[in-house]
């Protein structure tokens, strides 16, 4: 079953420890979600699984269909079928979102292939009426004068059309009202399926009403503290997460 | 990200080319009044311009290098070795084995024609362009077009040529323009009859030889009313040259109505001193533009510029510079407005890589008594490494109530963060870097005519190649 | 000045130590061997130099005005000290609530701190090098200097009561030279405000004067000048700023008077997290000329600065600005902003704008801007509509391109005592 697997992974930034010991596995048709309160390393996680330089996997391991994918660079692993939902989504000045999209696809290409336009439009106007965003989007630069909800419906986008194998959703619905979250929702619930393992990184249940995990993991202090299925959520909505101070602080296994 | 190596790497030693020179006709090194005479001798050319020439010569004698706001990069010009002319067809060649890797690479990368690659490289003295271009130079002389060389047109056209040569321009402009008033020859002379719009744009390479590129063109080109031409010199392919010092003048004269946009894109060898006067005179509701992309050389000054002479007159320069490793882009534009209710533009983008060095210098001058005048500049800078360095050096002077200047200059580099996003999403490292810096110069990029635009997004991917590890 | 002996010229500050009279001989003899600025340099460029020349002035005699009439009107309600000279003597000192003084803050005069502080006073005097193209005054400065204010604010000392000091001219053809240092020890904060007044509007003079704040690691400046000299005084004021470790200098200059003004500003960030902000405001009428020269000199990472000119020109004015942000090597992270906006009140008025950058590090953020226009119509049209007369309307249009300026200080009641006085001058 192909899967990302996290083996006690520590991870520091500076001199800080963010992740102690962490342990995760999930496969691709699964959804995941990972809750937690703000400081749990939750993000982190989200950015060493893609590569990101600032920080220093100090032990442990990330495998990807059982290879470790710690020495590659993030746009390997991201060839490799990796996608991060960013958090806050860069602006790009002067790089239009259809070519942004059309460089990304064609790095994925064999050396001399060249991408059809015709079939790129095509692909990508479908995708977009999926995400309800507006034709104009293609040949406005990346991300740049879109609201917060704009650039998160983008990040769903680039996902879409990139069709990865394994995609880590950090705080997709942060900065969301309602009926943004709905869009992104449906547009993430529209990829999920056989082909795809998804992580969801949320800080409020809210989202999970939308996108119904398989699974949920809660984060404590760079550790997985409680496992459980969705309704370890609905529980979390009602006793918040001061209660996770008194339990076992333990390393848990996934699942 | 580590330092930059230029892909375009020729031997940089200044004066470390070896050759075999068999100049037949060669006025020696250094400048004196013989070199004139000489220069005057074998082209034939007319009395008056003998007295023009010497005139310059002395103009150019008596004034100083412009250290005091240009730095003193200049003082490496040693001008008792230069060759101040050199006739067409006896130009210094080598051997195709003899041109570097990278240069050929270059030319395979950019899709520089088969049949012009020898010529760029120094390994031909002549291009033939008949084959390639001569239906595009019927086309022209049919609509009435003047199109011939400088030489050429100040034989058999004095009446034309003589009432604008060293108008716009005069001798004692500055050191430079004498220099060139003294030792000019090659580059183009173009009138366009009145109401004649140019549909194919006129390139320099259209009448190509060694002469015309040389060290010292001079062009005019006179636009008559209502008129519409546009110019090309340059190319992106990397030009090989002994000559180290490239001294052009380029006057354009847009009489009332008429429209002139004079593109170029420069990319001398890393061991040119580039140094270009260029200016348009803008008559009543007439336009001058210069779209100006500076890649190559090791040192450019230029800064085109525009006089709005005529009410209603508009001036633009839209410029990309990119500098890397030993570069200095010294560049701008100057605005000059004589006029009632004329407006200027200036874009101006810089890119400055590894140790390159990207300067703007601009002047915008609206004197008293004027109304209804407005200039907009923006100038931005790029830097790409830690080592590179980027001057902005504006001039403004505003009088009256009627009119209004606005400029805005900002530097940025890409981040660690956007080039994080970019990989994240499979592209490479340099891919980013090239997507972004892409994306920095697009909308300038593209107002060039699209052969060239396409050209351009290329040669600055290769570029950044270089100077990502 | 045609001798060649400075003491014939002022009574020297007999009184002073050693080192600095010998200070004072060299300044001198630096003087005499540099010449007058041309305009083909670049520092002087497009400015009326021809105003520079010194011949004619003489030393400033007794004061022989009514200083009061000129003091209370202008003065801060409620200072924590107050100076006032008048033609470079001290004519009265409202020194410190003692509660201040025991603190340790010392504000008194440069010559009573060349005897009791001289140490501290031969580190800092005049330390920084006047590099925006008026070296020649400040030698001269330094050679002839006499009235000066030393205010010294002692580590963690937080004083909500600004100093005041004023400088006031009379006498034909009288020449002053006033001094000020300030050092704000670590973590201190204070707010100096400086008037320079001529008694009679009309009168010839000349002022060369310096400024030097220092600034220590986590201390916060705040320093208004107020120029009021006569529509025939030639002025060169000779400003440095230097910011330490996470502090914050703001400068404020509001310039009125002078027939010939020069006014250069350097501030220095010298280490991580220093901040400055330098603000002008000029409002230029009949003939005169104000040149305003600034360097924001960026030396370390993660610091800022932030440069707001506003100039509003009538009549026959003309301005200079030339501004340079430069970021050194090294110096990282950052953020230099640069303003100016002119404001052409008439069809005579002249706007010189050259505002520039040298950038020598990587990963900053830069931005400068220049704009020169007139009053919108559109705008002048909304008030006119409202039945405003036309005048009126471009003085409120004026008066609000102003007060942007004045409102960036962080004190509200002394933009409000600013803005008061901004009134009083248009």
């Amino acid at each position: 079953m192909s899967s990302i697997v996290i083996k006690d992974l520590q991870v520091v930034i500076g001199d800080r420890e963010i992740i102690r010991g962490l342990n995760l596995e999930f496969s691709k048709g699964e959804v995941h979600a990972i809750m937690g309160p703000n400081g749990s390393g939750k993000s982190t996680l989200a950015k060493v699984m893609a590569g990101h330089p600032d920080y220093q996997v100090t032990g442990g391991d990330i495998l990807l269909d059982g290879e470790s994918i710690l020495e590659l660079e993030p746009d390997v692993r991201a060839r490799r079928g990796i996608f991060m939902a960013f958090q806050y989504p860069m602006e790009i000045p002067g790089v239009s979102n259809a070519n942004f999209l059309r460089a990304a696809l064609l790095a994925r290409l064999p050396e001399g292939e060249e991408i059809d336009a015709t079939d790129f439009y095509r692909l990508l106007y479908q995708k977009m009426d999926l995400l309800d965003i507006r034709r104009e989007f293609t040949a406005r630069a990346v991300n740049e004068g879109f609201s917060g909800g704009e650039k998160k419906r983008n990040e769903i986008l680039q996902m879409a059309i990139l069709e990865p194998a394994f995609a880590v959703l950090d705080e997709t619905d942060s900065g969301l009202d309602i009926d943004a979250l709905k869009v992104v929702a449906k547009g993430v619930n529209t990829l999920r399926g056989p082909n795809v393992g998804i992580l969801l990184i949320t800080h409020y249940q809210r989202i999970l009403n939308y996108i119904i995990p398989d699974f949920v993991h809660v984060m404590f202090d760079g550790r997985i503290v409680r496992a459980g299925g969705k309704e370890l959520a609905l529980e979390l909505e009602s006793k918040g997460y001061d209660w996770l101070k008194e339990i076992d602080t333990e390393p848990v296994g996934a699942k | 990200m580590s330092s930059t190596t230029n892909s375009v790497d020729i031997d940089r030693d200044v004066g470390n080319f070896f050759y075999n020179l068999t100049p037949a006709r060669d006025a020696g090194v250094g400048l004196s009044e013989g070199t004139i005479d000489y220069i005057v001798d074998v082209k034939g050319e007319p009395e008056w311009l003998r007295e023009f020439r010497k005139n310059a010569l002395h103009v150019f004698m008596s004034k100083p290098l412009p250290t005091h706001w240009a730095g003193d990069e200049l003082k490496a010009i040693d001008f008792d070795v230069i060759r101040y002319y050199l006739a067409s067809g006896e130009s210094a060649k080598r051997s195709w084995e003899e041109v570097p890797a990278e240069i050929k690479q270059t030319f395979e990368r950019l899709g520089i024609p088969e049949s012009e690659r020898k010529f760029l490289a120094g390994v031909e003295a002549q291009f033939d362009s008949e084959a390639v271009y001569s239906n595009i130079k019927r086309a022209v002389a049919d609509q009435g077009v003047i199109f011939m060389g400088s030489t050429e047109a100040l034989k058999e056209r004095p009446d034309i040529f003589r009432k604008w040569f060293g108008k716009v321009i005069p001798t004692g402009d500055n050191k430079f323009s004498s220099l060139n008033s003294a030792v000019f020859s090659g580059g183009s002379f173009i009138y366009v009859p009145p109401g004649i719009k140019v549909k194919h744009p006129l390139q320099a390479y259209f009448r190509i030889n060694a002469e015309n590129f040389g060290q010292f063109e001079r062009t005019l080109i006179i636009a008559d009313e209502g008129s519409e031409v546009m110019y090309m010199e340059g190319c992106t392919a990397p030009k090989f040259t002994t000559a180290t010092l490239h001294s052009a003048v380029v006057e354009l004269v847009a009489l009332p109505g008429a429209k002139i946009q004079y593109i170029t894109v420069q990319n001398w060898s890393p061991n040119v001193f580039n140094l270009v006067t260029k200016r348009g005179l803008a008559l009543e509701q007439a336009e001058v533009k210069w779209i100006d992309c500076n890649i190559g050389s090791r040192l450019t000054m230029k800064y085109p510029s525009v006089v709005l002479k005529g009410r209603k007159a508009r001036g633009e320069v839209i410029s990309i510079a990119l500098a890397g490793d030993g570069q200095h882009q010294d560049t701008g534009a100057k605005m000059i407005h004589a006029a009632d209710e004329t407006t200027s533009n200036i874009v101006s983008k810089s890119i400055s890589i590894g140790k390159g060095r990207a300067t703007y210098r601009g002047l915008v001058h609206v004197p008293k008594h004027l109304r209804g005048c407005k200039n907009n500049t923006e100038c931005d800078a790029l830097l790409i490494n830690a080592s590179s360095r980027t001057d902005t050096y504006p001039a403004i002077t505003v009088r009256g109530t009627g009119n209004s200047t606005q400029h805005e200059a900002s530097v940025s580099q890409i981040s660690a963060e956007q080039i994080f996003y970019m990989q994240q999403r499979g592209l490479s490292e340099a891919q980013a870097m090239s997507l972004a810096v892409n994306g920095f110069v697009n909308d300038l990029v593209r107002q060039f005519p699209m052969e060239y635009s396409v050209e351009l997004k290329r040669l600055i991917d290769l570029e950044m190649e270089g100077s990502v590890g | 000045m045609t001798t060649t002996e400075p003491s014939l010229i002022l009574p020297p500050l007999t009184t002073a130590p050693e080192w600095f009279k010998e200070l004072q001989t060299r300044a001198w003899a630096e003087y005499e061997a540099e010449p007058l600025p041309v305009r083909t340099n670049e520092l002087w460029r497009f400015s009326s130099v021809k105003n520079l020349s010194l011949n004619d002035y003489v030393p400033a005699p007794e004061f022989l005005a009514d200083a009061v009439r000129l003091t209370s009107r202008r003065s801060y309600q409620k200072p924590a000290g107050r100076l006032v000279f008048a033609n470079d003597a001290l004519f009265s000192a409202e020194l410190l609530d003692p509660a201040l003084k025991a603190s340790g803050v010392i504000f008194t005069t440069l010559a009573d701190a060349l005897e009791k502080h001289s140490t501290l006073l031969r580190q800092h005097f005049m330390a920084q090098p006047a590099k925006l193209g008026s070296s020649k005054f400040a030698a001269l400065h330094k050679a002839l200097v006499r009235a000066g204010t030393f205010l010294w604010v002692p580590r963690d000392a937080e004083i909500q009561a600004p100093f005041e000091v004023f400088h006031l001219v009379e006498g034909d053809s009288a020449a002053v030279y006033p001094h000020t240092l300030i050092i704000a020890d670590d973590n201190s904060k204070v707010t100096f405000i400086e008037h320079f007044v001529s008694f009679d509007p009309a009168q010839r003079g000349f002022a060369c004067g310096v400024n030097d704040l220092v600034l220590k690691p986590g201390s916060k400046l705040t320093y208004v000048s107020l120029q009021e000299w006569s529509q025939n005084f030639v002025s060169v004021q000779i400003n440095s700023t230097i910011a330490a470790r996470d502090s914050v200098a703001v400068n404020l200059a509001l310039n009125f008077g002078g027939k010939y003004s020069r006014l250069e500003s350097v501030s220095r960030m010298v280490d991580r997290g220093a901040r400055s902000d330098m603000l002008a405001v000029t409002v230029a009428r009949g003939d005169q000329e104000f040149d305003q020269r600034t360097l924001q000199d960026h030396l370390q990472p993660d610091t800022t600065s932030d440069l707001l000119y506003k100039n509003a020109l009538n009549d026959r004015t003309r301005t200079i600005f030339s501004g340079l942000i430069k970021v050194e090597p090294g110096a990282h992270h950052t953020d230099a902003y640069q303003k100016v906006r002119n404001l052409l009140l008439s069809d005579d008025a002249e706007a010189n704008s050259m505002p520039g950058l040298e950038i020598l590090a990587d990963d900053v953020r830069c931005t400068h801007g220049a704009t020169s226009g007139q009053v919108e119509p559109e705008e002048l049209f909304y008030l006119k509509s409202r039945g405003i007369d036309d005048l009126a309307a471009k003085q409120l249009i004026a008066r609000g391109f102003l007060n942007e300026v004045v409102a960036r200080l962080p004190e509200a009641e002394l933009s409000e005592y600013l803005q008061r006085q901004i009134e009083a001058q248009l």
